[in-house]
């Protein structure tokens, strides 16, 4: 491999997926170069979210402590079902210097149907639209409700599930035992990493509500 | 393939065989994508869209492409975990069984695989046709709840009991009911309970608990059908015959079992009720096996079995099944064995979840001749590894009503055989069956003792009544019922002295105090008698009865037209009283002597 793409490689490992890593380190043609070039480039391009009025919004532009992003689809009921937790951790470290985005990665969901979700749950945060999946690709989510945590330096530290109430679909504890956001959100605002920098989300699938890949 | 096609090598024969195979297996999933159009869609409507439809209890739709492409992954899922459709029994002979084939489920993890593709929109067929609102037609009767009922936004599981007064103004044959939860996505399954004595309501309007606690009265066998509420169900109705009774001044108790959805919810049922003409002329009964009594599971306990066996005292057919537990319940089975010894499945629920608690309806009604045993084998997880368990670390635990006890029943919709009602019957045989499991038990002695009086055996009626009446002495209907079997024995002073006791214990037990002057007029102490009925006719002077009684007791003591008072005062108060105008003849007569 040349040195360009070893780079380039240790980029996409920041910035893409871990698909395309791993084609890139696989080494190979220049096509796969290319490719791979192209990629970079249109990832360093900001990322593609939306608010609700359309305009793009770049969620890491302003300076932070801790910036937590809550991927969500109002049609489903293991999501819903955390919005008194969310409010809850909200109160907690919003005036800490934590910004909270709520991220719609379905491309379906309308500005109004997305006001009217946040209304009926009391969800906190910044609504966030993400049709093209950038973000969603930026945090390794693949659930709703999954919840990505990024430090003030704009670095992933903690990604996946709220905390421990879902074993699998269909099959909740009466209670948590676990507080896996909040322990990860709490590490980050004291300048520690978490102890766990990924945990399994159960709910509802994004990919379902991916971008058609001809879009 | 006929043997030895390939002449002396016989391996060519069973080699071409294992190709086919094989071909059958690569080459048939593959000749034909699967697409929404030809193969899912009809799998969803079926199984999916009862449920996944506006307005009852799936969080989102699954009516067309657009909606199932959007799940298309999480029904894969959810599918292959069997998860959905919700059924928990192993394949059985069940009505509207929920269960997808492993074929099906292949189809939904393939089509997913593939990008959920449409396949040819002109080749869909029609989504499926919904009634809308009451699924029966509008409804005969319709009860509302006074208030709402909030269920929190958070927390665990929530359970709360809605009363209905059934406000009917003469007896009903009511050969359907359909219970619409008024927020489908928050109630998770209900069950209804006939409140004839109207017990509950003693709790307030509305009161939480897991097993409301509805009183019997041991002379109405009822309690013959299951009525109950589960999401996408098509409510069901009685075959002719079978409707059961509803009096007036009757209340229907809700149990619902509901869920947090993450904001406050207002909960509001209603009940239809659908009535028939045709009284009822075939008598099912529910009977229960449990042994809640030796429910105790250490924690820890990985496999706690709790076990029961009724051996059937005549033919039955078994109509449905419902089985109830707690958290802790994992393996929940029963079966049936034969005298023959051979042993027939009756459902097996391998990993019991809470959530979706059924009744069960058996496609065809299960035959089974006299002495047959009907078991159940309930097992129990109380240890950490149960993700259920309400008790995190987890605790010692005993039968009770809330969400940390546990339950094990059994429940059976039985028809004895034959054109009678022959419940009693089979009460008796299940009041004998208890009290093998618990021998001091009062009310199974006060009912069984009942039975025999109603029999005619008053000698096996004081035997179990004189048990009810050492397991609880101070409750008064052991010591009147225990009076009518020594009456019926000719023992008047013990007679006497049981109805005296019952008096004590509540002043105002009419009945025994009708029994006790039954009981001294047969002694021949009738001064008493009088006194005692003048008592209650002060105490109750719109008691019709009460006053024909003591008219009765006037008459003999020759006072004619105090008794003729009496015999008028009580027909004008109940001109049905047909005694009371017998009397008043003979009484008329000796007036005019």
């Amino acid at each position: 491999m040349s040195n360009l793409l070893r780079t380039n490689c240790a980029g996409a490992a920041h910035w893409i997926s871990r698909f395309t890593l791993a084609k890139c380190l696989g080494g190979g043609s220049l096509l796969d170069v290319k490719f791979f070039l192209v990629l970079l480039a249109a990832a360093m391009l900001p990322a593609a979210t939306v608010d609700l009025a359309g305009h793009t919004r770049d969620p890491f532009g302003a300076p932070a402590a801790a910036r937590v992003f809550i991927f969500v689809r109002s049609d489903c009921p293991v999501t819903n079902r955390y919005a008194p937790e969310l409010e809850h951790l909200f109160q907690e470290f919003s005036a800490r210097s934590v910004e909270f985005w709520l991220v719609y990665p379905d491309p379906s969901e309308t500005p109004a149907t997305i006001k009217k979700h946040m209304l009926d749950y009391g969800f906190p945060g910044q609504p966030l639209r993400d049709p093209q999946h950038d973000l969603v690709k930026r945090a390794h989510a693949d659930t709703a409700p999954e919840a990505a945590v990024f430090d003030s330096k704009n670095d992933l530290v903690y990604h996946g599930r709220i905390d421990d109430l879902w074993a699998s679909p269909g099959r909740a504890r009466p209670m948590p035992t676990t507080h896996d956001l909040e322990d990860a959100i709490a590490a980050v605002v004291d300048g520690r990493a978490p102890r766990q920098a990924e945990t399994r989300a159960v709910g509802c699938s994004l990919a379902d509500v991916a971008p058609d890949p001809g879009k | 393939m006929p043997h030895g096609a390939c002449g002396p090598i016989k391996r060519c024969g069973t080699g071409l065989s294992l190709w086919a195979v094989i071909a059958a297996f690569i080459i048939v999933p593959t000749l034909h994508a699967v697409t929404f159009s030809a193969d899912i869609a009809p799998i969803v409507y079926h199984y999916c869209a009862p449920c996944h439809r506006p307005g009852e209890s799936g969080p989102f739709s699954l009516l067309t492409y657009t909606d199932v492409k959007k799940h298309a992954r999480q029904i894969a899922d959810v599918t292959q975990r069997r998860y959905m459709p919700p059924w928990l029994p192993d394949p059985g002979p069940f009505q509207d069984q929920l269960r997808l084939t492993d074929d099906q489920i292949r189809i939904f993890a393939e089509w997913a695989a593939a990008g959920a593709p449409e396949g040819d929109p002109t080749e869909t067929p029609a989504p499926p046709k919904f009634t809308e609102g009451w699924q029966l037609g509008p409804p005969d009767l319709i009860l509302n709840t006074d208030k709402a009922f909030t269920v929190p936004a958070s927390g665990p599981d929530v359970y709360w009991n809605f009363i209905f007064s059934a406000n009917v103004a003469a007896r009903k044959w009511v050969r359907a009911i359909e219970i619409r939860p008024g927020n489908a996505r928050v109630i998770h399954h209900a069950n209804l309970y006939v409140d004839y004595a109207r017990s509950a309501r003693q709790n307030g309007d509305g009161f939480p608990g897991m097993d409301p606690v509805i009183e019997r009265s041991i002379y109405e066998p009822d309690d013959g059908h299951f009525l109950y509420w589960k999401p996408g169900g098509i409510p069901y109705s009685e075959p002719d015959g079978f409707a059961w009774r509803l009096d007036p001044a009757t209340d229907l108790v809700l149990n619902a079992h509901m869920l947090p959805s993450g904001k406050p919810e207002q909960v509001r049922p209603q009940i239809g009720l659908y009535f028939t003409d045709h009284p009822q002329t075939r008598f099912p009964m529910l009977i229960e096996l449990e042994h809640d009594g030796a429910l105790n599971i250490p924690a820890g306990d990985r496999d706690f079995l709790v076990s029961d066996d009724f051996k059937l005292p005549m033919d039955v057919q078994i109509l449905a099944i419902y089985p109830h537990a707690h958290y802790l319940g994992h393996l929940l089975e029963a079966y049936a064995t034969l005298p023959t010894g051979e042993r027939r499945p009756l459902i097996r629920i391998r990993d019991w979840d809470r959530n979706w608690e059924a009744v069960y309806r058996y496609r065809d009604p299960l035959f089974f001749p006299k002495g047959t045993v009907v078991s159940m084998r309930f097992h129990y997880d109380n240890s950490s590894a149960n993700i259920r368990n309400p008790n995190n670390p987890p605790k010692r635990v005993h039968a009770g009503n809330t969400a940390n006890d546990e339950m094990g029943h059994l429940w059976l919709q039985v028809l004895p055989d034959g054109p009678r009602d022959r419940r009693v019957e089979l009460e008796q045989a299940l009041l004998e069956h208890w009290l093998a499991k618990y021998p001091h038990d009062y009310a199974a002695h006060l009912h069984l003792g009942a039975i025999h009086l109603a029999k005619l055996d008053p000698g096996a009626a004081a035997s179990d009544l004189e048990a009810a009446v050492r397991a609880e002495p101070l409750n008064p209907e052991g010591h009147n019922l225990l009076g009518s079997a020594f009456l019926a024995l000719g023992r008047g002073p013990d007679a006497i002295l049981q109805f005296r006791e019952a008096i004590k214990l509540r002043p105002d037990y009419q009945n025994a105090r009708y029994n006790l002057a039954r009981a001294l007029i047969k002694s021949g102490q009738f001064d008493e008698a009088t006194t005692l009925f003048r008592q209650v006719v002060a105490a109750f002077p719109n008691d019709a009865m009460a006053r024909n009684s003591l008219g009765e007791l006037l008459f003999h003591a020759g006072k004619y037209q105090e008794a003729l008072e009496q015999f008028n005062r009580a027909i004008a108060l109940d001109s049905s009283l047909e005694i009371a105008k017998k009397n008043r003849e003979v009484t008329l007569q000796e007036l005019h002597k």
